[in-house]
């Protein structure tokens, strides 16, 4: 099915891309389109006005600030977050996160800040942000603002942004811990039924200094999983009991129930990721 | 009504079109260059596959207008200056890699770009890059057979 009619626009600076935000009835940024287009021919937006961040060229750079924090384009590809050396080097977790998502041709158009603001609770980087603790650079002919990624996404589809911001960049902390992310689907382009991300430090007396694990496909959306890994943060790695850490956890969590899963499906498969995943990063 | 300007192929088009009309039906209906398909314009097909700056895109999740001074390639664009069929389209030939051939410039599309960005490829490692194109025929052998084939051609004539 066609997407229904609107205006579209072009900006080639990002003054006059806000200033449209601001002006046009309904605005809906488009970026890569490949979460948009589709629900654009669902007619799950029927926007009056698309404004293209496609001509905006310094919504395309990665950069590492004076904190050591990588800054990331909106419109950089998955492409580029998989070849890029800054990120390769300062966040693999993100690199290998982009790997998983969709086929050749959808990483080489999608974008991040795209996908992001998307908020599709099945979607592949929200569970890295989240243990990266990574924030969203919201811009507006208001201001700036920067909001944490565990404040930004409100829901399934649902974020902080307002109608007349951007999402510009996003700010993501160095992490070289071990890390491991893990996704389930059917068919790989499909969206996980289940998928894990995590990060972890064990120190050299075998305790577990640091451990951030976060899950998604849940219907609310992703979700750090802060009860587990207070469970087993500072315990030795030999002493914890990750059964039933892990299934006080999960079974707390509501994830979706479709036609890809239904809840207890989704709750058993995660409960075994979650033990591999954690076991591998311990060990 | 928009007027987009591109080039395919190393050759300028220009063409008026709704901001709401699909780069693949851009190129079949207003350019009348017919030899990139549209399958499930879901995105999942990969039929449609063309590739935009050496890079393979699919144009049914693409506005025609986004490809505003874009620089595409598509199927028509591989044979040689007179009309000689190009080391894909040989091996896909000679590996008898379509039936119905439907999905087949897609594919092509992406063996132009996988044989020249990739180290030699093993059989699953080609199956892996490929799964975003999809043969309805369920011809997989054969198609890897000629991707095979055709990267082996590729790096004879780079020695």
């Amino acid at each position: 099915m066609y997407p229904t009619e609107f205006e579209y626009y072009r900006p080639k600076t990002l003054d006059e891309a806000l200033e449209l935000m601001k002006t046009v009835e309904e605005p809906k940024v488009i970026a890569g389109g490949q979460s948009l287009m589709p629900m654009l021919k669902l007619r799950f937006y029927e926007p009056a006005c698309l404004i293209d961040l496609g001509a905006i060229p310094e919504l395309k750079q990665v950069k590492l600030d004076e904190g050591g924090n990588l800054r990331i384009g909106a419109m950089v590809t998955h492409f580029e977050v998989i070849e890029n050396g800054l990120i390769r080097e300062n966040a693999p977790i993100l690199a290998s996160t982009a790997e998983n998502i969709g086929d050749i041709q959808i990483r080489n158009r999608g974008t991040i800040g795209g996908s992001i603001c998307e908020a599709d609770p099945s979607a592949d980087y929200p569970p890295t942000m989240f243990v990266l603790e990574a924030s969203i650079v919201l811009l507006s002919k208001e201001g700036r603002r920067t909001v944490r990624i565990e404040d930004f996404i409100k829901g399934p589809y649902e974020t902080d942004a307002r109608e007349d911001e951007i999402a510009v960049e996003i700010i993501v902390p160095k992490s070289t811990d071990q890390y491991h992310v893990e996704k389930y689907a059917r068919r790989k382009a499909d969206f996980a039924v289940v998928s894990v991300a995590a990060i972890a430090r064990t120190a050299s007396d075998g305790s577990i200094e640091e451990l951030r694990i976060a899950a998604g496909a849940l219907t609310d959306g992703p979700e750090r999983l802060k009860s587990l890994e207070s469970a087993l943060k500072g315990k030795k790695k030999d002493s914890v009991d990750l059964q039933t850490s892990i299934s006080e956890t999960v079974d707390a969590l509501t994830p979706i129930s479709d036609i890809h899963g239904g809840e207890e499906y989704r709750k058993y498969s995660l409960k075994m990721m979650l033990a591999r995943v954690i076991k591998e990063l311990i060990e | 009504m928009v007027t987009v300007n591109l080039t395919i192929n190393g050759k300028e088009y220009s063409g008026e079109t709704e901001p709401r009309m699909l780069l693949v039906h851009f190129i079949r209906d207003v350019l009348k260059l017919k030899g990139t398909h549209i399958g499930c314009d879901t995105g999942h097909c990969g039929a449609c596959t063309i590739q935009w700056d050496g890079k393979p895109v699919k144009s049914c999740q693409i506005l025609a207008v986004q490809a505003q001074g874009a620089n595409l390639k598509t199927v028509e664009g591989l044979e040689g200056p007179n009309g000689e069929l190009s080391i894909e389209q040989e091996s896909f030939r000679e590996k008898f890699a379509l039936q119905c051939g439907y999905c087949t410039s897609g594919f092509l599309m992406m063996t132009n770009y996988l044989i020249r960005n990739n180290e030699e490829m093993t059989r699953e490692e080609i199956r892996e890059k490929l799964h975003g194109n999809y043969c309805m025929c369920t011809g997989y052998q054969q198609i890897v057979d000629a991707v095979q084939d055709a990267q082996r051609k590729y790096f004879a004539q780079k020695k």
